[in-house]
């Protein structure tokens, strides 16, 4: 008993090794997981991911959050269980390539007899031709012809009768090997990246150094082991006030020497010490100072200008109150530069209002709703009227600090794909039979062929090789 | 003359062209199905000055590109890739049935974009995220992969219409739509191409993508919708090519692909992402 226990147990194994191969194997499962992945990734286009999940996890039902929590929906691309369902596709790709390999292979290897008669059956006249000459000279001429235009000639002599044949296009069938090769190259380049590369940014105000960027995932600060100093930030309009180019001119410096300079602009990324930089975004700080006039409007009118800085108190020059301003920005919802202004009042409460400098132009292009809101008013505090005359700020530049190892392999994953793509689709393997039959002292001459796919383009290239046979012996006599 | 009035008279010329076809069909009639295909030229000839006058209109603003950068420019090349393939196939395949399918969408597509009140016509500047030279060969290969995928889609239609022809029917309508064989072969052809250009389409993207942002892939809905198309046409090539799948269930899943084609070009106008530029 014991015997037969231990002799059955490998059996055991292997049938369920071969059980798991068959399954992986299966084109069924290919369609499958390819179609599951079009689903799930669906639900990642819904529901809002990483930093915009936040805003949409707020309105959930606390159960229905825990749900979602659970299952990672939150960040699903990253999740464990969508990665699995790659890995398995992956898996897949890898054993049906090689389930199918050794079938592939014959078919490429496998060289037909050239004295087949069975591609001969559907011959049209065309197909066909008489030469004058003995059938030893014509079948040396056949042979020159059909070596100049295909591959793996080979010859058949028997009797007076020569039988030839030549095929091209055999590599095609490998085609579909070089597309699955290139979605794991891809992969490959993505796992790389994802293991060995970082995406960070770093806010760098004019004129100041960054030796550190924020890794986005973890946000903690990764030492670069060189420096970079944005030198100038600057930023173009077109009239219709979108924005029209970002530009940072940055010098990257080793232990506070200066050691290249370069203008960073959108699409245009910089690669510094293994780091690429992106102009990613930018803005202006507000903690310096901005120039006001502030006209009293009353009997005995009072005005006036000073400077002013950010977030410290100022009375009014009537004496209702005091004022502060609490942000400055360079440029609002494209608006130009404005001051956001709190009013305290000595009685009531207090008021919060944008100043523009460019109050006659906002008056055109802000909505007349907006306009009328008391957000917007300079005058919102009667019987004051501010002017924002002058404002100080300066730009900081918003870089995008990556390293991806991956890249070179993800694009020459795409290159192949590409390349793979179009062998499989539109090339495809011709095989050509000539014979030549001996006819008293001339010689008839049939050609034939057959294709895996294609077959306009077989009868394209059967003409083609009828022509040049024909022009040979025109030619030659 | 303006470029966007021209474009509005391609509109109705493409809506004549697919009347002239539709009574070609219904009645019968060659003559019919002839001045379809001369108002599908002409419709087409006038869109092409229409799209190179605009091009150099914008030169003359002095913020010159090409106009591939907006909804309404994307609406009227895609009608235009549409609309050149269309007339390839016809003078190949010398039937002028498909027209009755395929013209209804050009014309849709340009109504749209002539007509929606959200879709501005204006030549508006390019912002930086979209000056790059990765523009046009990002747009081109998507649109003639949609556009390749739309054919797919009327030859689907066709497909699953001419299954309803029996001999003891006698429809002249369906007798004249072409056989299933026929259009099964031509519905796969054109997923293969329109496979191909969307595959360059995604690369295309992916190597911008990583010269702007800095990442190839970011999981950003239109991205992600392309994939999910990719998916499903990926999947009725294998069905096709492994497991022998034809006709009715090739047009069926064909149709399911057109679907996440207008999802991927349309839906996620509708979600969140980085696309925004598409919109309007």
């Amino acid at each position: 008993m014991k015997n037969t226990q231990s002799k059955n147990k490998p059996h055991v194994i292997w049938e369920f090794l071969s059980s798991v191969w068959e399954f992986l194997s299966s084109v069924k499962l290919t369609i499958v997981l390819l179609i599951l992945l079009a689903i799930v990734s669906i639900v990642g286009t819904v529901i809002p991911q990483g930093q915009g999940a936040v805003e949409f996890a707020k309105n959930l039902h606390p159960a229905m959050f825990r749900f979602f929590k659970t299952l990672q929906l939150f960040d699903m691309y990253n999740a464990p269980w969508f990665r699995l369902l790659i890995a398995f596709l992956a898996l897949n790709l890898v054993v049906c390539s090689i389930n199918r390999f050794p079938s592939t292979w014959k078919r490429f290897s496998t060289k037909p007899a050239p004295d087949r008669s069975k591609p001969f059956e559907n011959s049209t006249p065309e197909d066909c031709f008489e030469a004058g000459v003995n059938v030893d000279k014509a079948s040396t001429r056949v042979e020159k012809i059909l070596k100049s235009g295909y591959k793996n000639v080979h010859q058949k002599t028997s009797g007076a009768n020569h039988f030839f044949y030549g095929d091209k296009g055999s590599l095609s069938y490998f085609g579909v090997y070089v597309v699955h090769l290139s979605v794991l190259l891809i992969l490959v380049g993505g796992l790389m990246g994802s293991f060995f590369g970082f995406e960070a940014y770093v806010n760098i105000l004019e004129g100041e150094i960054a030796d550190q960027v924020i890794i986005r995932k973890t946000m903690r600060p990764l030492d670069l082991g060189f420096e970079v100093r944005c030198d100038k930030f600057s930023v173009d309009f077109y009239e219709s006030g979108a924005p029209k180019e970002f530009k940072s001119n940055l010098t990257f410096m080793v232990n506070g020497k200066a050691v290249r300079k370069n203008d960073l602009l959108v699409n245009h990324p910089v690669e510094f010490g293994g780091v690429t930089f992106y102009q990613a975004s930018y803005g202006s700080v507000a903690d310096k100072e901005a120039r006001l006039r502030i006209d009293r409007k009353s009997n005995k009118p009072v005005s006036s200008e000073k400077t002013v800085k950010g977030n410290i108190s100022y009375p009014l020059p009537g004496g209702e109150g005091t004022y502060q301003v609490v942000d400055m920005r360079n440029d609002i919802m494209h608006l130009g530069p404005a001051v956001l202004i709190l009013l305290k009042p000595k009685t009531g409460e207090p008021i919060e209002f944008w100043v523009f400098k460019n109050y006659d132009a906002v008056q055109k292009k802000l909505p007349p709703p907006m306009l009328a809101s008391p957000k917007f008013n300079p005058e919102a505090f009667s019987p004051y009227r501010f002017s924002l005359t002058g404002l100080k700020t300066v730009y900081y530049t918003g870089l995008q600090a990556n390293r991806d190892p991956g890249v070179p392999i993800v694009w020459a994953g795409c290159f192949l794909m590409v390349s793979g793509l179009f062998v499989t689709f539109f090339m495809s393997h011709k095989k050509m039979w000539v014979r030549v039959l001996g006819q008293g002292t001339g010689a008839k001459i049939e050609v034939a062929g057959t294709t895996n796919k294609n077959p306009v383009g077989l009868q394209k290239d059967l003409r083609h090789l009828m022509t040049n046979i024909q022009n040979e012996f025109h030619k030659k006599g | 003359m303006n470029n966007s009035l021209i474009l509005s008279y391609t509109t109705f010329v493409y809506f004549l062209a697919f009347m002239a076809y539709l009574l070609g069909m219904v009645m019968n009639r060659a003559f019919f199905s002839r001045l379809g295909t001369y108002l599908s030229l002409l419709g087409f000839t006038a869109q092409t000055l229409a799209i190179i006058l605009r091009w150099v209109e914008s030169y003359k603003m002095g913020i010159g590109h090409a106009p591939l950068s907006n909804l309404y420019e994307s609406l009227v090349f895609f009608s235009w890739t549409l609309m050149l393939l269309y007339l390839i196939l016809e003078w190949r395949t010398k039937n002028r049935t498909i027209g009755t399918f395929v013209t209804p969408l050009a014309f849709l597509a340009m109504a749209y974009a002539s007509f929606s009140p959200n879709i501005s016509s204006q030549i508006q500047p390019l912002i930086p995220a979209l000056k790059s030279n990765w523009l046009i060969s990002h747009v081109i290969t998507c649109f003639f992969g949609y556009a390749a995928f739309a054919l797919s889609f009327g030859v689907s239609i066709m497909y699953l219409l001419k299954r309803l022809d029996t001999a003891e029917k006698d429809n002249r309508f369906l007798r004249l739509i072409p056989s299933t064989a026929i259009l099964d072969d031509l519905n796969y052809q054109m997923i293969v191409i329109g496979f191909l250009m969307l595959t360059l389409g995604i690369i295309t993207g992916s190597v911008w993508a990583h010269s702007a942002w800095g990442t190839y892939w970011s999981w950003d809905p239109k991205e992600t919708w392309s994939l999910i198309t990719w998916l499903v046409y990926a999947s009725v090539i294998h069905t096709r090519l492994v497991k022998g799948w034809k006709g009715k269930k090739i047009a069926i899943l064909s149709i399911v692909g057109f679907a996440c084609v207008l999802f991927t070009y349309f839906g996620v106008n509708y979600l969140a992402g980085l696309h925004s530029y598409a919109k309007k």
